[in-house]
């Protein structure tokens, strides 16, 4: 019996193996024929923005089969994003990679090189600017991502409780806006505690949480400076000590909400709160779920006292990039142009509501339709001229975690001046950089 | 073929231990030295990461709490398991409905827990300062003060667990002989004289295993301050185990993670041995 058992179990095992073996074999014999794989985001209208670019693909060129999914269900994207390069299953094209993220892969030897494929950099330079050329340029000379889409972050105001022509209305200096607080701030129902604020800013300590509130800021005081530049901390300047102040007095004249009012009914369509700091996502929100009688508008971020020059603000930036796992990158470039030539700029604006990143947007006559039709993407087509994403740094997700620890301490807390919280985190972004 | 029977026999167990708890351990060790982001080859750092982790600040503040919520956790979760259980052990009416309703919290996901008490604990609109409110009582920052976030996190796993402990102690209470108490009442004991001297040291052993139970499991703390705290404000609510995951799934520092794990580990064990040997001491 207890033979016929060890018999049975070696069978078991040497079939296991077999299978294994096979198959793997199997899967490398078939690979040849593999279509080309593509992998957006989640969301619906991107999508169908996909699914419409690969049905074209596949009917003009049947010779380079392509097959689209969007990105596997995870707690982030760029977890699955993780997972796939460490099991070697990546796409050959992911669309929606954060900006941040690429300087790691890229230094892992994961993306393919875009800029040696023929025809890239002509074609990236006649889609976008200079600057934005060096943004997405790799510490080792090279362009691994194909800038694409951008939400540019602005201030949203509810323009019936912030009233322009009071003198106090957007768009705003540090002043404007703080006296703008005075007089949002209310206790409606008078039981002693605030319930209506100026704005609202997530209070958590989440690294990225910065990108929508101190960074856009921290960008419009100082036109764009970096935040890490030469492998030093480049933010221990009157920028990033002036953000703090401002929002620390937001916070400490209790013009801003310290509690956390995302648990509760939506704060802006509640009128709990006048302004948000936010993207072009939530035209289409506001507009789905408004209440008749909702005025509003969005501007750019607030600015010192004294600001001269355009305001930039932080883009949000997403962008495309090809594995090396790609056989055929050539291809897979020739399918992303397809994405990103007029056409497809336009098409991904009217399903999607985002914006591609392209120079003069605002401007150029082939988008003017589309933004007469909708006025309300309008500011953010004009923010998309004075735009940045992050810095390509391979640890910008801590160097943004050490800001947000010092924003904590200083900005929520009161617990650190705004000169010693800058010169902390500076003082810590050098010690990870190895300086 | 009869030699090879029993480590054939063991082959799944041994296949599965080898796999799943031997190889990590020992991969989590050689980890230790060595500088790794899972996607690029590891690099060789030798005791690097291990002096790292004496100086930095925030795994060590993370220690502090993670003790600060078991110093809270532990007598507050024995002391009402315990009083619970001397109630449900009581012939009341109900009593089975009153041990499944003490039960209920424990067999109910963490994650809907953390969030159901997060409501609660809301400080404008939260059930909690809606009464405090309504008593003329000032509201209650229980999650946004640094000095107060840690407790509440502490009551509510208390409130969550408090459930499997009462079943321990109500095991422990019904193995005290009945002639003990009867014998005392003779004497004319009072009900705190029977349960100082009679309950308390014959289920000793029970309160043993429930401070151990709950010290590992104070430790592992995760969930709680994840969901309702990020492990703020001010670093109050970072639990050690949630800075060794920031570590490892939040900055890809793998190396440095498993030596996090490893130093924790050993604090456990010391802890855990202290423990020990207080109570054989107790004992005598």
């Amino acid at each position: 019996m207890l033979k016929k058992l060890g018999v049975s179990l070696c069978y078991l095992g040497v079939s296991l193996c077999n299978n294994l073996f096979f198959s793997a074999c199997q899967r490398n014999d078939t690979t040849d024929a593999r279509p080309m794989t593509f992998w957006c985001s989640n969301n619906g209208p991107e999508i169908a923005f996909t699914k419409e670019f690969a049905d074209r693909w596949q009917r003009t060129r049947p010779d380079k089969p392509l097959r689209y999914q969007p990105i596997p269900e995870g707690q982030s994207s760029e977890e699955i994003i993780l997972a796939s390069v460490v099991g070697k299953t990546t796409p050959d094209i992911y669309a929606n990679m954060w900006q941040g993220s690429v300087e790691m892969y890229a230094k892992a030897g994961v993306l393919v090189p875009l800029d040696t494929i023929p025809g890239f950099r002509a074609f990236i330079t006649a889609r976008c600017d200079s600057a934005v050329l060096r943004e997405i340029t790799s510490s080792d000379g090279h362009i691994y991502q194909v800038p694409w889409k951008v939400n540019p972050i602005m201030t949203l105001c509810n323009t019936n409780i912030v009233r322009p022509g009071t003198g106090e209305g957007p768009p705003y200096t540090y002043g404007r806006y703080l006296r703008a607080g005075e007089a949002v701030k209310q206790d409606r129902d008078s039981d002693g505690y605030v319930d209506r604020w100026l704005g609202y800013t997530e209070v958590k300590a989440i690294w990225y949480q910065r990108l929508f509130n101190f960074y856009p800021l921290y960008l419009a005081a100082s036109n764009g400076a970096p935040l890490v530049q030469n492998n030093r901390a480049a933010f221990n300047n009157q920028h990033a000590i002036g953000v703090f102040r401002f929002l620390q007095e937001l916070y400490r004249k209790n013009y801003f909400a310290r509690e956390r009012l995302s648990a509760t009914r939506d704060p802006f369509l509640d009128g709990r709160i006048a302004t948000q700091f936010t993207g072009p996502w939530q035209v289409s929100y506001l507009e789905k779920y408004k209440e008749s009688g909702l005025a509003y508008n969005f501007y750019p971020m607030p600015v010192p006292d004294g600001h001269t020059g355009p305001t930039y603000t932080y883009g949000d930036p997403k962008n495309i990039v090809v594995f090396n796992t790609c056989r055929d990158p050539t291809t897979a470039w020739a399918f992303i142009k397809t994405l990103i030539d007029q056409p497809g700029d336009l098409r991904l604006l009217e399903l999607t509501g985002q914006f591609p990143r392209r120079k003069q947007l605002d401007t150029d006559p082939f988008f003017t339709p589309f933004l007469q039709r909708n006025p309300r993407l309008k500011p953010f087509a004009e923010q998309t001229r004075y735009i940045k994403g992050v810095d390509n740094c391979e640890v910008i997700v801590e160097v943004f975690d050490i800001i947000s620890q010092e924003y904590e301490a200083c900005v929520i807390f009161n617990k650190k001046t705004p000169e010693a919280a800058i010169a902390d985190a500076a003082k810590a972004v050098d010690v990870l950089l190895g300086g | 073929m009869k030699k090879l029977t029993p480590y054939l026999l063991a082959s799944p167990y041994l296949l599965h231990f080898g796999l799943f708890v031997a190889f990590p351990v020992v991969f989590s060790v050689v980890l230790t030295f060595h500088d790794w982001n899972i996607i690029a080859p590891m690099r060789w750092v030798g005791l690097a990461n291990y002096e790292r982790v004496l100086k930095d600040r925030l795994f060590w503040q993370a220690i502090l709490n993670t003790l600060r919520f078991l110093v809270v956790h532990i007598p507050l979760q024995i002391a009402v398991a315990l009083l619970l259980a001397e109630l449900l052990n009581r012939t009341i009416r109900g009593a089975s409905f009153f041990r499944a309703a003490f039960f209920l919290p424990v067999i109910v996901s963490g994650v809907v827990v953390t969030i159901l008490w997060q409501q609660l604990l809301g400080f404008n609109a939260g059930l909690i300062n809606r009464v405090l409110v309504s008593l003329a009582l000032p509201r209650v920052s229980w999650l946004d003060d640094p000095d107060v976030a840690m407790y509440s996190i502490a009551l509510m796993a208390t409130w969550k667990n408090v459930g499997l402990y009462v079943i321990l102690f109500l095991v422990g209470l019904q193995s005290v002989p009945v002639a003990y108490y009867e014998a005392a009442d003779l004497e004319g004991a009072t009900e705190w004289q029977k349960f100082r001297h009679i309950t308390l040291p014959i289920i000793n052993p029970t309160i043993f295993t429930v401070v151990v139970l709950s010290t590992i499991g104070g430790f592992s703390l995760f969930i709680e301050p994840y969901i309702m705290t990020e492990g703020g404000p001010l670093n109050s609510t970072l639990s050690a185990v949630m800075y060794i995951y920031k570590q490892a799934f939040q900055y890809y520092h793998m190396g440095y993670s498993a030596t996090l794990g490893f130093c924790f580990a050993l604090i456990i064990l010391f802890v855990v041995v202290i423990q020990k040997r207080y109570v054989e001491q107790e004992n005598g």
